[in-house]
C-alpha cells in the first residue's frame, strides 16, 4: 500500500514566527498535517509514518519516523530513493541519513520487512520539508574579570561545516544569583567565513562578579538564503558559571578599591555567611538588597568625589565590620597652558596646567606622558610629591638637529585620559639662563669690555642681549645688542659711548634673536671708567684788591662732565714785569692772588688731571673804563631769580658776565659770576643761595675784545621783606603844641628791602594807655603822618595841646612790608598864657556881674524894697484900732508891729517862671537834668530837691576860690547860677514839691564839705575820665535834704552831696592840684578844659 | 667626739647617695621619660583626631569600635591587671621597649602612605618623637642595668604587604589605638617606677642629713 503524502500541496498553510518568513510557517503547518495523516494511516496499518527530516548543516538529512511498537521490533527497513543513484539503505532503526537531495520531490519507499509481513510505505520529499536545526554550541571558553566585573565568553562557530556567507545570529543569556535571574539577553549578528571562527563576547555586570554566581548559555540561528526549508534556533548551550574570585583575595566586599568616575552608579556587595545588619557608605547609612543567602547589596547613585583617602563602605554584621573603600574622582581635565621652551637649545622644558583637580590623590593621581612624535620617544612625569602644587614641568632631552617637535602631552588616571598637542620651533622658544659672571674691562676713557657667561649651546642661533647701563649722573640708558650664540657659554661685548671717569653700573640681559622671553637680569656690576682730559677750561673771572695792587682770579670747578677725571691741580699762567710767570694751585682751592699792580695782562688757567690739562680759559686783568657815570639801579627780583636786560651791542664780542655780592660783605665784592653769549640780551640770574631780604650788589660786564667793561650796576633783592628793626628816634624839642621828632637811618642788613617811606603815628593819651601798637587803619583818635621823603629824618607834630601826653610811633617800610615801630611817650609843656586867661575871664565875669548886678539894684532899689524890705507900719503909728482904714492907702504913717531886728534869712521862692538859660550858652554843658528830667524825676525824685539847691549868692567868693586853689580848701564856694538865673522849669517844679513837703530852702554857708571832695574825684575819675561826665549817678548820692544831719556828717556815701558843681552840670568847679595827674584831668573839667574846648588836635 | 667624727669620715665613702654625686642615678631620666610620655599622648591626642578624619567615616565617628581582626600583628597594650602587677621592672620596661620599637616601625609604614604632605609632616615630627621615648626608655633601662630586649624578633613585626585599602585603613586605626593605649601604660608604667625609685633616693638623703648634724 502506497500513501502519497503531497507535502507540496498541503505548504501553503504553516508559518514560523520566529524567522519572520512567511514559508515557515507554510512549513511547519504541512510537516503537521504530514503527521497527522501518516499517525492515522500507521496506526491503521502499524506501517511507518510521520517522516521528519531535518538537517544540521544542509548537507546531511537526517529524517525518522514513527512506527508502531507491535510491529517495530525485529522489523527490518529498507529505504530507497525512488529513481536515484543513491543505494537502498537497510537498518533496523526508524531514522537514516541521507545525504542532501536535489530542490525537486523525491520519492522514499520505505520496505519494512517484518515476520507478520512486509509493507512498503511511500513518502514524497524535498528540501522544504526539510528543517535546519544548528547542531548546539558549546562555549569554548568563558572567564571572569572580577576587577572590572566582566565576563568574557568565546565559542567556535563550526563555520567549517555550515554553508559559508550564512549569517548567524547568537543569543546569549548571563543569569545570576541562586534562582538564576536573568542579568542581560544579548544578541548578536555574525557571518560564516566557511571555516571554524572563534567569537567572543564580554559583559560587564553592575555588581561585582564576586557578589553571586553568574551562569551564560548561548543558542544561534542559522538563516541560509539559499535553504527553502525551515530554520530553527539551535539548542541552548550547556549553562556555564564562573569560577570564584581568586583564593588569595578572599575578600568580603566587593568591588575593593575602586576608582570610578564621579557621577556613576555602583553596587557594592558583602558575602558573609552572618547576616549583614547595616551598611554605610561614608558617613550616609544604605538600605540593603540582598542577592542570595549570604549577600546582600547596596546600590549608590551619582557618587560624588571622594576624600583624599577614598570613600569607606562598610558592612556590619553581629560579629564583624566589612569594608572597602572606594575612589570617585574626575578624569584628568586636558591639559591647559602647555609651553615648551628651552633655556640651554639641551633640553625642552615643557610645562602645564593640569585644570580641575581630579579628586584623586596618591598612585591614582594623573600619571603624565610628554611624547614627541617625530622622534617616537616620550618622557614619563615623576612626581614629586612635595611639590605637587607647583606647575607641573616635564624636562625633554633635545635631539641634535632636530628643531621642531610635535608634542603630545597624554594625561591619564584611573577613570580616563586626555591629551594635548603642542608644536614647537626650539629656535623660537628660547628663554635663556640669567647671564652671571659679568666682568668689565677697559679699551679707553669712553669704551669698555663686557664679559659674560650664559650656559647654553646657542651656536646656532643668534643671540639678543640688553645692556642696562646706569650712570648716577645721567639716569638710565639702554642698548641692545646681538651676540652670535657661542657653544662655549662665555661672551664679550664691547660697550662704547661712556662718559670718562664714571662710576657705571652694568647688567645685562639676553633673549634670541627671534624674540620669546628675556632672561633675568644678571647681577650688577659697576666700574669706573678710565680718566680723560679734561674737556674744557674752568670758568674764571678776577677781582681787583681795594688797593689795586694785586688781582684775585677766581674760577669755578669743572663739572663732573667736563673734568673728566679726578682734578688734580689747576695751572695759572701769565705775564708780569718779570715774565711768564707760572702758579700752580692744587685742587679744592679755586682762587689765586696775583700781584700786578694795576698792569694789564692775560691770565690763563687750565685744569689738569692725570689724564692730561684742560683747554686755557684766559682773561685780562684789566677793566675797560665805563665812560660814563654809571647809576645804580634798582630791581628786584621775579620768583627764584633775578631778571635782566639789557640791550643788544654789536662791539661785544665775547661775552656778558653778571656778577653779584651780597652788599653788606666786605671787599672785594664777589658771590658768584655767571657768563652769556655776546648775542644775548637778557638773563636770568638764579642762585641757590639767594636769601630774600638781603641786598645783593649786581654788576654787568660786557666783553669787547677779551677785555671787560663795566655795562651796569644794580643793587636789587630776589624778594623785599619788611625792615627787621624799627627807626630809631628822639625827640628833639617839645613845646606847648609841638614835638620835633629826629630818626636815624636803618642799617641795610636791617631794612631788608627798598625803604619806602615812614609812617608816624601820634595819640593823644595817658602813659601806658596806647592803643597805637596794635594799629588799625581808619582810627580816627589816632593820626598818621606817611613820610615818602625818605630822605627827610625830622618831623615836627603842630597843633598839638599843652601839658598833653602823646604816644608817638615811628614805622619804616618797604615793599615787603611794614617795619616794627618805636613808641614814644611825650608830654607837651604847659601853656602859661591860657592859664592867665583862664583866671582873668572869671574875674572879669565877676567883676562885670557884680557891677551889673550892683547897677540893676541900684536902679530898681525902690522895687527891690518894696519887694523884699517893704516899709513895716509902725505899730505906734498903727491904727490897730482903726482896722476900718485902708491899709491900701500906703500911708506911710501907717505903722505896723515893729518886728526889727529882723533878717530875712528864709527866702521863699514861690514861682521862677521867667527862663533864662542864658548860662548854658556860656558852658556848652547840658545838665542831665536838663538832657533827661523825666527820667531823673520819675526814678528819684527827691535827688533834684537836693541838686537843685544851691546857695543863692556869694560871687564875691567865686573869685576868691578860683585865685586859691580851690581843691584845697575847706571852704566850698557854690555858684547857685539857678537861683541868680531862672532854672529849667522841671527842676523847679520838682523843688516846689519838696518846698510843699517842709523841706524848704535853706543856704548852705557853712557846711563842712572838706577833702572829701578830692575823694570824691579821686573814686571817680578813672572810670570816668574821657571828658566830661555828668553826675549821673544819683544813686551814691543821699537821699536826705542836705541840711540832715547825716549829709553834713558827710561820710563816704555822701560825699558827692558836697562837691562843688554847677548847678546845671553838676560839674565840679575846682580843678585838682596836680594837673598832670589823669585823675586831675579826667576827673572833671579843669580850667585849661574850661578855656580850651576845641577839639583835640 | 674626734673619735665620732673620724668614723664618720673613714664611713663616709660608704654612703651610697654621696657616692652619686657625680651620677644622679635613673631619677631624672625616668621622671624625663615619664614627661616625654605624657607629652607624646598629648602630641597623639593632635595627630589621631587629624589622621582618623583622613581616614573618613566611620573611622572618625566618636563611637567606631571595629573588631581588632585584621590588626593582630600590632604589639596590644592590654594586659590582665594581675599579670602586670607580677612583671618586674625589667620586664614591664622591656616589654614597652618592645612595644615602641614595633610600634614606630608601624609608624614609618604609617607615614609612606598618607597623602597629604601635611599629615606627613606630622607623623614624621611624632615619629621623631616616638623615638625619643625609645631612646630614654633604653636610657632607663641601661640606668638600671637591664639589658635591651633582643633586635632579632624585629621582622616578624615588620608591617604587612600592602593589602585593600580598608583593611590598612583598620590597621591604621588600631596603631593609633593601641599607641593611645601604649602611651597611657606606660605613663603608668614610668610613674610606678618613679614612687619606687624615690624612696631610696629620700632614705639616703635622709641619712644623709643625719650624718651632717652629727658633724
Amino acid at each position: 500500500m502506497e500513501v502519497y503524502f503531497y507535502l507540496r500541496l498541503l505548504s501553503k498553510t504553516g508559518e514560523n514566527k520566529r524567522m519572520k518568513n512567511s514559508s515557515k510557517f507554510q512549513w511547519l503547518s504541512s510537516v503537521i498535517f504530514l503527521y497527522l495523516v501518516n499517525q492515522a494511516h500507521g496506526q491503521k496499518r502499524g506501517v511507518p509514518h510521520d517522516l521528519k527530516c531535518i538537517t544540521h548543516n544542509l548537507k546531511v538529512w537526517d529524517c525518522s519516523w514513527e512506527a508502531s511498537s507491535r510491529i517495530n521490533h525485529g522489523t527490518t527497513y529498507e529505504i530507497c530513493i525512488v529513481n536515484s543513484s543513491y543505494p537502498c539503505i537497510q537498518t533496523e532503526k526508524t531514522h537514516f541519513e541521507i545525504p542532501a537531495l536535489s530542490l525537486a520531490e523525491h520519492e522514499i519507499k520505505i520496505s519494512s520487512m517484518h515476520v507478520s509481513g512486509n509493507s512498503v510505505t511511500k513518502f514524497i520529499l524535498n528540501e522544504r520539508s526539510v528543517s535546519l536545526v544548528p547542531a548546539t554550541l558549546q562555549i569554548f571558553n568563558l572567564t571572569a574579570d572580577f576587577s572590572t566585573s566582566t565576563l568574557y565568553i568565546k565559542w567556535n562557530d563550526n563555520g567549517s561545516v555550515l554553508p559559508r556567507h550564512s549569517n548567524v545570529t547568537w543569543e546569549i543569556v548571563v543569569l545570576y544569583k541562586e534562582d538564576m535571574e536573568v542579568a542581560t539577553i544579548a544578541t548578536l549578528n555574525t557571518t560564516l567565513i566557511g571555516k571554524d571562527s572563534l567569537h567572543h563576547w564580554s559583559w560587564t555586570s553592575d555588581i561585582p562578579l564576586e557578589c553571586t554566581l553568574h551562569y551564560v548559555k548561548i543558542r544561534y540561528y542559522i538563516d541560509e538564503l539559499h535553504f527553502s526549508g525551515q530554520k530553527e534556533w539551535s539548542e541552548w548551550s550547556p549553562l556555564r558559571n564562573i569560577s570564584g574570585p581568586p583564593i588569595k583575595e578572599n575578600y568580603e566586599v566587593f568591588p575593593q578599591d575602586k576608582v570610578v568616575p564621579v557621577g556613576s552608579n555602583m553596587t557594592f556587595c558583602c558575602v558573609v555567611e552572618e547576616p549583614v545588619l547595616t551598611a554605610q557608605f561614608g558617613s550616609e547609612r544604605c538600605s540593603l538588597i540582598r542577592l542570595d543567602n549570604k549577600s546582600v547589596a547596596i546600590e549608590i547613585n551619582n557618587i560624588t568625589v571622594s576624600p583624599s583617602s577614598g570613600t569607606n563602605v562598610v558592612f556590619t554584621t553581629k560579629s564583624n565590620m566589612y569594608g572597602t573603600v572606594v575612589f570617585a574622582g574626575y578624569p584628568p581635565d586636558i591639559p591647559r597652558k602647555l609651553n615648551c621652551e628651552t633655556r640651554d637649545l639641551k633640553e625642552i622644558t615643557c610645562s602645564w596646567n593640569p585644570g580641575r583637580p581630579t579628586g584623586l590623590v596618591g598612585p591614582r593621581d594623573t600619571n603624565y606622558i610628554l611624547y614627541e612624535r617625530f622622534s617616537g620617544r616620550n618622557v614619563t612625569y615623576n612626581r614629586d610629591e612635595e611639590h605637587m602644587n607647583e606647575n607641573h614641568q616635564l624636562i625633554f632631552q633635545m635631539i641634535a638637529g632636530q628643531e621642531i617637535y610635535n608634542f603630545t602631552l597624554k594625561a591619564s588616571n584611573p577613570v580616563g585620559r586626555s591629551e594635548a598637542v603642542i608644536l614647537v620651533d626650539v629656535t623660537r622658544k628660547v628663554y635663556p639662563h640669567t647671564p652671571s659672571k659679568l666682568i668689565v674691562s677697559d679699551i679707553d676713557p669712553t669704551a669698555i669690555i663686557l664679559h659674560w657667561h650664559l650656559s647654553g649651546n646657542f651656536a646656532n642661533i643668534t643671540l639678543l642681549c640688553e645692556i642696562e647701563i646706569n650712570t648716577a649722573y645721567s639716569g638710565q640708558e639702554l642698548r641692545n645688542i646681538t651676540v652670535k650664540g657661542l657653544e662655549t657659554s662665555s661672551y664679550r661685548v664691547s660697550v662704547d659711548r661712556l662718559m670718562p671717569y664714571t662710576m657705571y653700573t652694568f647688567r645685562i640681559r639676553c633673549s634670541s634673536e627671534n624674540f620669546w622671553k628675556w632672561s633675568k637680569w644678571s647681577n650688577e656690576k659697576q666700574y669706573l671708567t678710565m680718566e680723560g682730559v679734561p674737556s674744557k677750561g674752568p670758568d674764571i673771572w678776577r677781582e681787583w684788591s681795594a688797593d689795586g695792587k694785586s688781582v684775585i682770579i677766581y674760577w669755578k670747578p669743572l663739572s663732573i662732565n667736563e673734568a673728566n677725571g679726578k682734578i688734580l691741580s689747576y695751572d695759572i699762567s701769565y705775564w708780569s714785569e718779570e715774565g711768564k710767570q707760572h702758579l700752580k694751585i692744587p685742587d679744592p682751592q679755586h682762587r689765586a692772588k696775583i700781584q700786578l699792580d694795576r698792569n694789564d695782562c692775560i691770565i690763563s688757567v687750565v685744569a689738569r688731571n692725570s689724564a692730561g690739562s684742560s683747554p686755557p680759559s684766559k682773561i685780562t686783568s684789566m677793566e675797560i673804563p665805563n665812560g660814563e657815570n654809571l647809576k645804580v639801579e634798582q630791581i628786584v627780583g621775579i620768583g627764584s631769580g633775578m631778571l635782566f636786560h639789557w640791550n643788544y651791542d654789536p662791539n661785544m664780542t665775547c661775552d656778558y658776565v653778571i656778577k653779584w655780592c651780597n652788599s653788606t660783605r666786605s671787599e672785594p665784592c664777589l658771590i658768584d659770576w655767571k657768563k652769556f653769549p655776546a648775542n644775548s640780551t637778557g638773563a636770568l640770574i638764579e642762585y641757590d643761595n639767594f636769601r630774600s631780604g638781603t641786598r645783593y650788589n649786581f654788576f654787568l660786564y660786557g666783553c669787547k675784545n677779551q677785555k671787560y667793561q663795566l655795562l651796569r650796576s644794580v643793587v636789587g633783592y630776589t624778594e623785599e621783606l619788611a625792615p627787621s628793626v624799627a627807626p630809631n628816634f628822639t625827640v628833639e624839642d617839645t613845646s606847648a603844641d609841638s614835638i620835633l621828632v629826629k630818626w636815624e637811618d636803618i642799617p641795610v642788613e636791617d631794612l631788608r628791602g627798598f625803604l619806602r617811606g615812614y609812617l608816624f603815628y601820634f595819640e593823644k593819651g595817658e602813659k601806658g594807655t596806647s592803643k597805637i601798637q596794635g594799629l588799625e587803619s581808619g582810627r580816627s583818635d589816632v593820626k598818621v603822618k606817611n613820610i615818602t621823603d625818605i630822605t627827610q629824618k625830622t618831623l615836627r607834630i603842630v597843633d598839638l595841646q599843652g601839658k598833653t601826653g602823646y604816644h608817638l610811633l615811628l614805622q619804616a617800610y618797604t615793599d615787603g612790608g611794614i617795619g616794627p615801630g618805636k613808641a614814644m611817650y611825650v608830654v607837651t609843656k604847659e601853656n602859661s598864657e591860657g592859664l592867665i586867661i583862664a583866671i582873668l575871664i572869671p574875674v572879669a565875669v565877676a567883676v562885670f556881674v557884680g557891677v551889673v548886678t550892683s547897677i540893676l539894684c541900684y536902679r530898681k532899689r525902690e522895687w527891690i524894697k518894696e519887694t523884699f524890705y517893704p516899709d513895716i507900719p509902725n505899730p505906734e503909728n498903727s491904727k490897730a484900732l482903726q482896722f476900718h482904714k485902708s491899709i491900701c492907702e500906703g500911708s506911710s504913717t501907717l505903722k505896723t508891729l515893729e518886728m526889727n531886728p529882723c533878717t530875712p534869712n528864709n527866702v521863699e521862692v514861690v514861682e521862677t517862671r521867667s527862663a533864662a538859660p542864658k548860662i548854658e550858652e556860656d558852658t556848652e554843658i547840658k545838665s542831665p537834668v536838663a538832657d533827661g528830667p523825666e527820667e531823673g524825676s520819675d526814678a528819684e525824685p527827691e535827688n533834684h530837691v537836693v541838686v537843685s539847691y544851691c546857695p543863692p549868692i556869694i560871687e564875691e567868693e567865686i573869685a576868691s576860690a578860683g585865685g586859691e586853689e580851690a581843691g584845697g580848701s575847706s571852704q566850698v564856694i557854690y555858684i547857685d547860677i539857678q537861683s541868680m538865673y531862672q532854672p529849667q522849669a522841671k527842676p523847679e517844679e520838682e523843688l516846689e514839691k519838696d518846698s510843699v513837703g517842709g523841706a524848704g530852702y535853706k543856704p548852705q554857708m557853712h557846711l563842712p564839705v572838706t577833702s572829701t571832695v578830692e575823694n570824691m574825684i579821686a573814686a571817680d575819675g578813672l572810670e570816668k575820665a574821657a571828658g566830661y561826665r555828668p553826675q549821673t549817678h544819683v544813686t551814691a548820692w543821699n537821699l536826705d535834704s542836705p541840711d540832715s544831719p547825716r549829709s553834713i556828717d558827710s561820710n563816704s556815701e555822701t560825699v558827692s552831696f558836697g562837691s562843688p558843681c554847677s548847678v546845671n552840670s553838676r560839674q565840679f568847679l575846682i580843678p585838682p592840684k596836680d594837673d598832670e595827674s589823669p585823675k586831675s584831668s579826667n576827673g572833671g573839667w579843669s580850667f585849661t578844659h574850661f578855656f580850651q574846648n576845641k577839639p583835640n588836635d | 667626739m674626734l673619735a665620732c667624727l673620724c668614723t664618720v669620715l673613714w664611713h663616709l665613702p660608704a654612703v651610697p647617695a654621696l657616692n652619686r654625686t657625680g651620677d644622679p642615678g635613673p631619677g631624672p631620666s625616668i621622671q624625663k621619660t615619664y614627661d616625654l610620655t605624657r607629652y607624646l599622648e598629648h602630641q597623639l591626642r593632635s595627630l589621631a583626631g587629624t589622621y582618623l578624619n583622613y581616614l573618613g567615616p566611620p573611622f572618625n565617628e566618636p563611637d567606631f569600635n571595629p573588631p581588632r581582626l585584621s590588626a593582630e600583628a600590632l604589639p596590644s597594650a592590654t594586659v590582665d591587671f594581675n599579670v602586670w602587677r607580677s612583671l618586674n621592672d625589667h620586664l614591664r620596661l622591656a616589654q614597652n621597649y618592645q612595644a615602641y620599637s614595633h610600634l614606630l616601625c608601624y609608624l614609618r609604614g604609617l607615614d609612606r602612605h598618607a597623602a597629604t604632605a601635611e599629615l606627613r609632616r606630622s607623623l614624621a615630627h611624632f615619629c621623631t618623637s616616638l623615638q625619643g621615648l625609645l631612646g630614654s626608655i633604653a636610657g632607663v633601662m641601661a640606668a638600671l642595668g637591664y639589658p635591651l630586649p633582643p633586635q632579632g624578633a624585629e621582622p616578624s613585626w615588620a608591617p604587612r604587604p600592602p593589602h585593600s585599602d580598608f583593611l590598612q585603613k583598620m590597621d591604621d586605626f588600631w596603631l593609633l589605638k593601641e599607641l593611645q593605649t601604649w602611651l597611657w601604660r606606660s605613663a603608668k608604667d614610668f610613674n610606678r617606677l618613679k614612687k619606687k625609685m624615690q624612696p631610696s633616693a629620700a632614705a639616703v638623703t635622709l641619712r644623709l642629713e643625719a650624718a651632717a648634724s652629727d658633724l
